[in-house]
């Protein structure tokens, strides 16, 4: 048996330098995060707006906040799980669903910094470039920066479809068309045209009728939501153009309201509850009284 | 043999990284504010070599007399032979941080202001100069395990 030196000994946890938290959790890109949210020292304690995109499993974040040393505030937020209110009840990770969540998230800002009216953004969804620009004369636009977190930015991605539902929104986000579905790197050219079917869930559909021809059972299987919720194929772009009408219309959260809570009722413990200095102390001499009698008892066999 | 006049010469120790505290910076460093008239410490960073202060200024405190988009002009006592020059130097904001000589002060500016305020509403008088120390006034002694010694000098007796 071959004799190997133990290589985390105690000289090694000594010496062992952690990566901090959300590195360790792997959350944080330290290296992006320090270039997104640095403010110019000449600009003192201007905020540096930032939208954030995260999409999870079954759910699109996004949310605009500022860095504090404090922690970041966040202005806004909008999730996709919202978007039922909106008409939207299935494919909550999809792509149009990103732009609408984007978009909500566009309207929510801008009517809270009162810029709603002035900065409508593009109405009429054709997925073609389009950049907010200021109005003379007014309150100059909401601009923020996309923070992918840790995605792969890669052409056609949900966080791009987020970023343009801002984008059309009104809010000024930098960006260029070429990571958009709809961009050809061969060519270099960009279809807006797909860009729009994207939107509008056209890759969906394509996706639902196929499957519908070929095999009922995969679709069945694959859509079983749509389904239950009454989402045909040919539905999905009218039902996102209601939604994206609906969110203009009124992007305020809703709010449930909780029951007022019950005082009188009894709130349930989770944990024992800490015995008081006599409880213990009793405690203490009946254990102590056990034990002397189970010594005796013992001696006496 | 003289030394040899690198720039960094002798830093060796002075801009390194301390014990367990290599790797990304906070960015609590990033997102200090400073305005001008802030007293800050210098302390170089060996990470970043840029705006790099002199080894020089490597410990002092100083002023703040400008600011741009990633650095500070700070104001710094230099003494060079028989006297003392006020420099002024640039230096990047990873190489400095609030000095927390002029903590104490402004709290107490704050702490005067409302206690100001408050006593102009009721229209009483407030001593906002801070006092030296009194001498004791009359008190107590305990003597439980402090019995009191007399003291005598010795008779006095010649020596040869």
């Amino acid at each position: 048996m071959v004799f190997v030196k133990v290589v985390k000994n105690k000289a090694y946890f000594k010496r062992f330098q952690v990566k901090f938290k959300r590195r360790r959790e792997g959350k944080t890109d330290y290296y992006a995060r320090k270039r997104l949210v640095f403010q110019d020292k000449n600009k003192y304690n201007t905020p540096k707006y930032r939208m954030i995109v995260r999409i999870t499993n079954r759910d699109i974040i996004c949310q605009i906040a500022y860095a504090r040393i404090e922690g970041d505030v966040v202005v806004a937020s909008a999730y996709s799980h919202e978007l039922p209110h909106y008409g939207v009840k299935v494919g909550l990770t999809n792509y149009a669903a990103a732009y609408c969540t984007g978009l909500l998230l566009a309207r929510r800002i801008l009517k809270k910094y009162n810029l709603d009216s002035i900065y409508e953004g593009q109405t009429e969804v054709d997925g073609d470039s389009y950049n907010v620009e200021d109005v003379a004369g007014e309150h100059g636009t909401f601009r923020c920066y996309l923070d992918v977190g840790l995605a792969h930015t890669t052409t056609g991605a949900r966080i791009f479809g987020s970023m343009k539902g801002m984008a059309d929104g009104g809010v000024e986000i930098p960006h260029r068309y070429a990571r958009f579905p709809g961009y050809d790197v061969d060519s270099k050219s960009f279809s807006a045209e797909v860009h729009r079917g994207h939107i509008f869930g056209q890759h969906v559909k394509g996706y639902m009728s196929q499957l519908q021809e070929n095999d009922d059972e995969a679709y069945k299987r694959q859509f079983s939501r749509f389904i239950s919720a009454g989402v045909s194929p040919e539905s999905l772009e009218e039902m996102y153009k209601n939604a994206h009408r609906a969110i203009r219309e009124n992007p305020d959260r809703v709010v449930k309201s909780k029951p007022a809570r019950d005082e009188t009722q009894k709130v349930k413990r989770w944990n024992r509850k800490k015995l008081t200095r006599s409880q213990y102390m009793d405690r203490v001499k009946q254990r102590k009284a056990a034990f002397i009698k189970k010594l005796q008892e013992s001696a006496d066999d | 043999m003289t030394n040899s006049k690198g720039y960094r010469r002798g830093t060796r120790y002075m801009f390194s990284r301390q014990f367990r505290k290599h790797g990304v910076e906070p960015l609590s460093t990033f997102l200090t504010v400073y305005k001008k008239g802030d007293l800050v410490d210098i302390k170089g960073n060996g990470c970043f070599q840029k705006g790099m202060p002199h080894k020089v200024y490597h410990g002092k405190t100083g002023r703040v007399y400008n600011i741009t988009q990633h650095a500070l002009g700070v104001i710094v006592n230099k003494r060079v032979r028989g006297r003392i020059i006020a420099k002024r130097i640039n230096v990047r904001v990873e190489h400095v941080k609030h000095s927390n000589c002029r903590r104490d002060f402004l709290r107490r500016v704050q702490d005067n202001d409302v206690a100001r305020r408050v006593a102009k509403e009721k229209g009483s008088i407030i001593k906002a100069k801070r006092q030296p120390k009194e001498p004791l006034g009359a008190h107590h002694v305990r003597t439980r395990y402090n019995k009191p010694q007399l003291l005598e000098p010795i008779p006095y007796e010649f020596i040869a």
